[in-house]
């Protein structure tokens, strides 16, 4: 009622026209962050009546409990420790997956017949669920965390060598040979066109990957360990204390999102080129037709 | 008279024609597309190509630029065989090849980098090429922020500035729209008259090529063969748009349109 009002005052305080309406509307519009935080708060708040209402505590916990449980592994020390091995395991396993998934995937896109050569190799090694890995790497790597390092590696691995492998291979030939004739030697066309393009795909393989860095390494801490962020959910699903699994949950969740959001960074400065203002073409074509 | 730096004069003799098709042919398995040809194309000269989709237009201009090798025959470059790629020449498209992730200077400097020009020059060479394209204050933006027409400018701009012998032109404007595409024609006759250098424009609109040449060359198809060859007597400098008036600019479409014989 009052932002009606609102609207109207201010359409008549411009006076602004009718086709006009959409611009005026964002004087008052609730900001999108604002809304998106509404959806977060009432969807707690209706976690928590759920949870109190049907007295299903036992089952979903509430958003109150959970809290109490991050205190409770805060003050023991537990929820840092925590944080500590499962990001060092997803966080090393990532940049080493993630290296040799971009070197290889580069040098088998880019060679053509290297890649042909091997591509049903990787093919059948890329369609095998790599979760059924799980048990042979602790034979090799024990229980230790070189363990989840070596399991979140290779399935990031394979998410990035996959991505660089495809995209390298779709690197127009005629923009090599365009190149040649300009002067490049055979050097400069890897330097200047072959490296650039195929970053453009490891930094998409990255961002995919990311999120498999965490999952490698929470399964690894499924299978076998004694601390960890995966542990402590696993620990906790066999009390049957639901608040301690849902605050795994969350804290997982939390990492991730933070992650990607780096990520999202590093993307913004290395592929600038993607998001420069359109705008000026339009301009342009006023002084040249 | 209309020949541009008198290499038409059949008395020199000393000087070598840019390109000589000796008996060329190119086959693509047992597919012959295009040739035997024998074609010479003098120095300085702007030749048009004209001829229906698959007559092997384009392949003359790859064997040129070395990307096709010749099954018979051999084609002849500033008196050698053209063999390997040859970055002699500034090859043009309509394919937009700039480098996405490079400003528009960036890519200009591009091929001085590759020919590794001394660091002073590159900057400069680069924006006189700029300036000469008529792209000067768009050095800093990115290849997606143009439009059709800039980019194309910007591909002319990355060849001029290495100054090849001879520019291959490959139906260059062929997605822009009529009124840009007059406007980049009247561009590319100043080019033409600012520079040595040889053209070989290859399109199949036959207007753009009695505008533009001083010789037409048809081809029929497969296999791809000189039809006819037509000397364009029309007088230079030309005006794009007045040109089209001179009683002579009709006749020789017609004739050209009888030599393709699409009937």
């Amino acid at each position: 009622m009052s932002m009606n009002t609102a609207a109207v005052n201010s359409r008549k305080a411009t006076g602004a026209h009718e086709g006009r309406a959409p611009t005026q509307r964002k004087s008052w519009a609730v900001p999108l962050g604002l809304q998106q935080l509404l959806v977060f708060v009432s969807l707690l708040a209706t976690w928590q009546i759920t949870s109190l209402y049907f007295s299903l505590d036992f089952w979903i916990s509430s958003p109150v409990a959970v809290y109490q449980e991050f205190i409770r592994w805060y003050a023991s020390g537990t929820l840092l420790n925590d944080l500590r091995m499962t990001l060092t395991a997803a966080g090393s396993g990532f940049v080493i997956g993630s290296i040799g998934g971009a070197i290889i995937g580069f040098l088998l896109g880019w060679i053509r017949k290297l890649g042909d050569l091997l591509e049903p190799l990787i093919l059948s090694l890329y369609s095998l669920p790599k979760v059924a890995l799980a048990p042979l790497f602790v034979l090799w790597f024990g229980i230790g965390i070189t363990n989840k390092i070596m399991f979140a590696a290779i399935i990031v691995f394979f998410m990035v060598f996959f991505t660089t492998f495809q995209g390298t291979r779709q690197v127009d030939r005629d923009m090599i040979t365009n190149a040649r004739l300009l002067g490049a030697s055979k050097f400069q066309t890897w330097t200047r066109i072959a490296i650039p393009y195929s970053s453009i795909w490891v930094i998409t393989g990255l961002r995919i990957g990311l999120p498999y860095a965490l999952i490698g390494a929470i399964v690894g801490e499924f299978v076998a360990a004694n601390a960890g962020v995966g542990y402590r959910i696993k620990e906790a699903t066999s009390y049957f204390n639901t608040s301690g699994v849902f605050a795994g949950l969350i804290m997982l969740m939390l990492i991730s999102f933070t992650l990607l959001g780096i990520l999202k960074l590093i993307e913004k400065r290395v592929l600038y080129w993607q998001t420069a203002e359109v705008a000026l073409g339009e301009d342009a074509s006023k002084h040249i037709p | 008279m209309h020949a541009p730096t008198g290499s038409v004069d059949a008395g020199a003799g000393l000087r070598r024609p840019a390109i000589d098709f000796r008996d060329a042919s190119v086959r693509f398995g047992d597919f012959t597309a295009m040739g035997p040809v024998n074609l010479t194309v003098e120095r300085g000269e702007f030749l048009v190509i004209v001829g229906p989709s698959g007559c092997g237009k384009s392949t003359l201009l790859n064997l040129v630029a070395g990307t096709l090798q010749p099954f018979t025959g051999e084609t002849i470059f500033n008196g050698a065989p053209v063999e390997g790629l040859n970055p002699a020449v500034g090859y043009i498209t309509q394919k937009n090849y700039c480098l996405p992730w490079l400003t528009v200077e960036g890519n200009v400097r591009l091929p001085l980098e590759f020919r590794r020009f001394p660091k002073a020059q590159v900057a400069s060479l680069a924006a006189s090429a700029l300036e000469r394209v008529g792209l000067r204050g768009f050095e800093k933006a990115y290849p997606r922020q143009l439009s059709g027409g800039m980019l194309q400018r910007v591909m002319i701009a990355r060849t001029l500035v290495y100054e090849p012998d001879i520019y291959l032109m490959d139906e260059p404007f062929g997605s822009l729209d009529a009124l840009l595409r007059t406007k980049m024609h009247d561009e590319i006759l100043h080019l033409w008259k600012d520079t040595d250098a040889t053209f070989v424009f290859v399109t199949h609109d036959l207007a753009e090529a009695v505008t533009l040449a001083d010789r037409v060359v048809v081809m029929s198809g497969r296999p791809g063969q000189v039809k006819l060859t037509l000397d364009i007597d029309l007088p230079r400098p030309r005006d794009v748009v007045d040109i089209q008036s001179n009683p002579r600019f009709g006749g020789y479409i017609k004739t050209l349109w009888e030599a393709l014989d699409l009937n």
